[in-house]
């Protein structure tokens, strides 16, 4: 397995080379990019700009893993504004467009938002029409778009098995599941989501979660590798069943007040001991 | 007696649909499928194709139907239920189909697909609608934007039958005093309505259904197979 981080954890102040040198020096293999949370990758990024971003991170002695977005939070597949839908249909091709200038084979998509406005039942039948024919352009590609189970957020999909039955309406070999075994929370286990999608795992975010002392006002339940809830060992075991060997990318949030890089070799250490089973 | 607007519209709509639709036989039946064909068909312009809403009257009233985007007035003409989804306007000869079957007694139901639309898109529906269907309407608004905390979300129709069926976030209501039958409500805010048209009827939806129908929701066929039946 290798180990892969966001580039929306470098610092704020430090900028992409420089956060490029932290990501190498904490032992990471490569480097997650989020299109629309960074200044350095945006929608209006250009293809020649985007092949620059390739060549710094290859420079650095990195590659990256994969790429994933937080703009379907604000733009969601799932809207009911036709307008608002066609966006959203174009951040994920503009996801599939770089994925292949950067050399990766995989992107992450939040698929859709259930609300108060809008019902489950419309979020489910708009993602499955929306996925399909961004499903064949992925495929075309040579990209998997890795659906992210973000259970609590976005109130959809909160099984397992509704994920399977999601992607097989899909029924598109190029979309499989991005699974963060953080967002699982108390809903369910991420060790079962593992065993259950196994192959269509496309990617893994890692983080822990404080799944027991919920949320208070806008404090985050999410925390670093082994200080929250997860059962870290029964994870591991999960993956070496279903013989997951791809990429595991750290995707906590900056939590640390002082020396914020020292959470970048922290967590690159907590990596090393998931992977070698030392736990 | 305290009566709302609401109340009273209501009340007098539904004495006045008893009266002048006659009551076809098992209209107050449970949906089904078969024995719908000779009552609908679907007529949009090219841009409406294949839009969630026309899927979901395509879903709710199986088997599939035919579609058309071209216009032989005769055709229509026969006849008892024309849906048009989701529209912001037709081409000249497409509406002159839909006036043709209003004169010659369908029942058509014309979707209001300007919700989301931007200022200068609404403006070329709400003329189309006033100058060419008579339907008067208001900008798209969101019924719900004064109630904090957000209750419930339907659209309550009163006729054919009452039926609840979720909002779509924005509705264009039809404009106040225009004199028709209000059918629907969300809230306080008449957002559907009804008027015969030569021996036809005119249904107004300023809350589109077919998104609802595509979701899978029940009340929502209630309403289409109720208004099938009353056609």
């Amino acid at each position: 397995m290798k180990k892969s981080i966001g580039d929306n954890m470098i610092p704020k102040d430090w900028g992409f080379d420089r956060g490029l040198e932290l990501v190498k020096r904490a032992g990471f293999d490569g480097i997650e990019l989020w299109l629309g949370d960074v200044p350095w990758f945006q929608m209006t990024t250009t293809d020649a700009q985007v092949r620059e971003l390739r060549r710094k991170v290859e420079s650095a002695g990195l590659v990256v893993s994969n790429v994933s977005t937080g703009l379907h939070w604000a733009t969601p597949l799932s809207a009911r504004d036709p307008t608002v839908r066609a966006q959203a249909a174009r951040i994920v091709e503009r996801q599939i467009e770089t994925a292949g200038l950067l050399g990766t084979d995989a992107i992450l998509v939040v698929a859709g938002l259930v609300t108060e406005e809008v019902p489950y039942n419309e979020v489910y039948q708009r993602c499955v029409d929306a996925l399909k024919p961004l499903g064949d352009k992925a495929a075309r590609a040579g990209v998997k778009i890795g659906c992210e189970n973000c259970n609590s957020e976005q109130r959809f999909l909160l099984s397992p098995r509704e994920f399977t039955q999601f992607l097989n309406d899909i029924n598109s070999p190029a979309v499989g599941l991005h699974l963060d075994v953080g967002n699982i929370h108390d809903t369910g286990f991420a060790e079962q989501w593992i065993e259950i999608h196994g192959p269509r795992i496309t990617r893994i975010h890692l983080k822990d979660v404080l799944k027991h002392r919920g949320r208070s006002g806008d404090q985050s339940v999410y925390t670093n590798l082994f200080l929250g809830d997860n059962n870290w060992p029964a994870i591991r075991a999960a993956m070496t069943k279903v013989g997951y060997d791809g990429w595991l990318i750290a995707e906590m949030e900056a939590r640390y007040r002082y020396a914020p890089d020292q959470q970048f070799f922290d967590t690159s250490q907590a990596m090393d001991r998931l992977i070698s089973g030392r736990l | 007696m305290d009566l709302t607007r609401r109340e009273f519209l209501g009340v007098t709509a539904g004495a006045v649909g008893m009266m002048t639709l006659p009551q076809q036989p098992g209209a107050a039946a449970e949906p089904r499928s078969e024995g719908f064909q000779r009552w609908w068909t679907f007529y949009s312009d090219p841009n409406t194709y294949d839009c969630e809403s026309m899927r979901g009257y395509w879903s709710a009233l199986s088997p599939q139907p035919s579609w058309s985007s071209a216009g032989d007035p005769d055709r229509f003409a026969r006849l008892s239920l024309l849906i048009v989804p989701y529209v912001v306007s037709l081409l000249p000869g497409f509406l002159e189909c839909v006036t043709y079957a209003l004169q010659r007694g369908t029942t058509v139901v014309i979707e209001s697909g300007a919700g989301f639309a931007d200022h200068r898109t609404f403006r070329r529906h709400r003329c189309w609608l006033r100058e060419n269907l008579g339907v008067r309407v208001v900008s798209p608004r969101d019924p719900w934007a004064k109630q904090s905390p957000a209750g419930a979300r339907y659209i309550e129709f009163t006729w054919p039958r009452r039926v609840k069926i979720r909002d779509f976030s924005r509705v264009v209501p039809p404009a106040d005093g225009a004199g028709d039958d209000v059918i629907a409500w969300a809230g306080d805010l008449a957002v559907a309505t009804r008027r015969r048209v030569g021996k036809g009827t005119l249904i107004y939806l300023g809350s589109p259904v077919g998104p609802s129908l595509w979701a899978g929701d029940v009340e929502a066929r209630r309403w289409l197979h109720a208004v099938a039946h009353a056609a």
